[in-house]
């Protein structure tokens, strides 16, 4: 029988990252539902706007290149997604150590279902025995991706139902500006939101939707410059206090 | 957007997203970023998803395409993420401003 101790050792591992990945994973249903909608809404072709679930799985640059579609240009939608996906290289850098003793395949597919939702459930685990947590990263990896696929068809059955009067097209801004708000931590995080939000709404009638990328590279200058402000006043104060 | 040009832009948003995901831990294993490249994409993620949230909201039609009961609702929602520190609630009430002055003007 193949079923010794170690296959109930693996089984137990994937339950385990199943049923921590849940609760993580409820707060993402109304984003998906929403996304759902959007896809029914785009311009692209619905399968197409669909298929961004198995190509892209990351539910902001999932929405925002369905929603750009219908005013965009090509160009400027792959460099608005692209621009969103940038964080992904911040949890790539953080993740890179934990990958350094893996097989090389589990270095090409792990990465693949790095998601917010992944990065915060692994991340803090990463003392765990190297094959013990490759076995919880891809049980917890893939019941993301597949319970965010089905989240997100289902959201376009019911999307497609209601009336255009209820206004669902603005959900996905309201979803982005919460998002927005709730990564914020620090001072100079509010500085780049305000100076990204403000600049792209100055430069709105530049063509092609470029305001978006103007507003956002001045938004992480000045949240950058405001980041380096604060570390060199916190050191002075400590100098301060160093010599008296 | 038609077909072809949908579907190129989905295998390219794909190809960087994962470039973006798997670059560091495929190829730069240990090696850290320089901590100013750190520093600088700490603020990506607040600096373009605002700015995007600008833009779904004009829809393309520049500062012409903004809606007073969009911004009513934006606002209640941005007011409700900051004390809630809940996306749902903000959704919710987002929306709910929206129908209810939708309903009212």
């Amino acid at each position: 029988m193949p079923d010794g101790p170690a296959h109930d050792d693996d089984r137990s591992t994937a339950l385990t990252a199943i049923r921590a990945a849940i609760p993580l994973f409820v707060p993402a249903i109304p984003f998906g539902l929403v996304l759902g909608v959007a896809i029914t809404d785009s311009a692209m072709p619905t399968a197409v706007a669909w298929s961004t679930n198995l190509a892209i799985f990351a539910g902001a640059a999932q929405l925002a290149t369905v929603s750009l579609a219908a005013t965009a240009t090509w160009l400027t939608l792959v460099a608005t997604a692209a621009v969103i996906n940038l964080r992904h290289v911040m949890y790539s850098a953080a993740m890179a150590p934990r990958f350094s003793d893996q097989p090389r395949w589990f270095r090409w597919v792990g990465p693949f279902f790095l998601i917010d939702q992944l990065f915060a459930l692994t991340s803090v685990r990463a003392t765990m025995p190297t094959a013990h947590w490759r076995r919880f990263y891809l049980s917890a990896g893939i019941f993301y991706f597949v319970a965010w696929t089905t989240t997100v068809t289902v959201g376009m059955v019911v999307g497609s139902s209601i009336p255009t009067e209820w206004r669902l097209d603005v959900a996905p801004a309201i979803m982005f500006a919460g998002l927005v708000v709730l990564g914020l931590t620090n001072r100079p995080g509010v500085v780049a939101a305000v100076v990204g939000a403000a600049v792209c709404l100055l430069s709105l009638e530049v063509p092609n939707n470029g305001g978006i990328l103007i507003g956002a590279v001045s938004g992480v200058i000045a949240g950058y410059l405001a980041d380096v402000g604060e570390s060199r006043r916190a050191d002075r104060r400590a100098a301060a206090v160093g010599r008296r | 957007m038609n077909g072809v040009a949908a579907i190129s832009a989905v295998v390219s948003v794909g190809m960087i997203t994962y470039a973006s995901r798997a670059g560091l831990i495929v190829f730069l294993a240990d090696r850290p970023l320089p901590p100013n490249i750190t520093r600088a994409l700490r603020y990506v993620g607040p600096a373009v998803l605002s700015a995007l949230t600008v833009n779904l909201i004009a829809g393309g039609d520049g500062v012409g395409g903004v809606e007073l009961v969009e911004v009513a609702a934006l606002a209640t929602s941005i007011v409700v993420a900051a004390l809630a520190r809940n996306l749902i609630a903000a959704l919710a009430v987002g929306m709910t401003t929206l129908w209810l002055l939708l309903w009212l003007l």
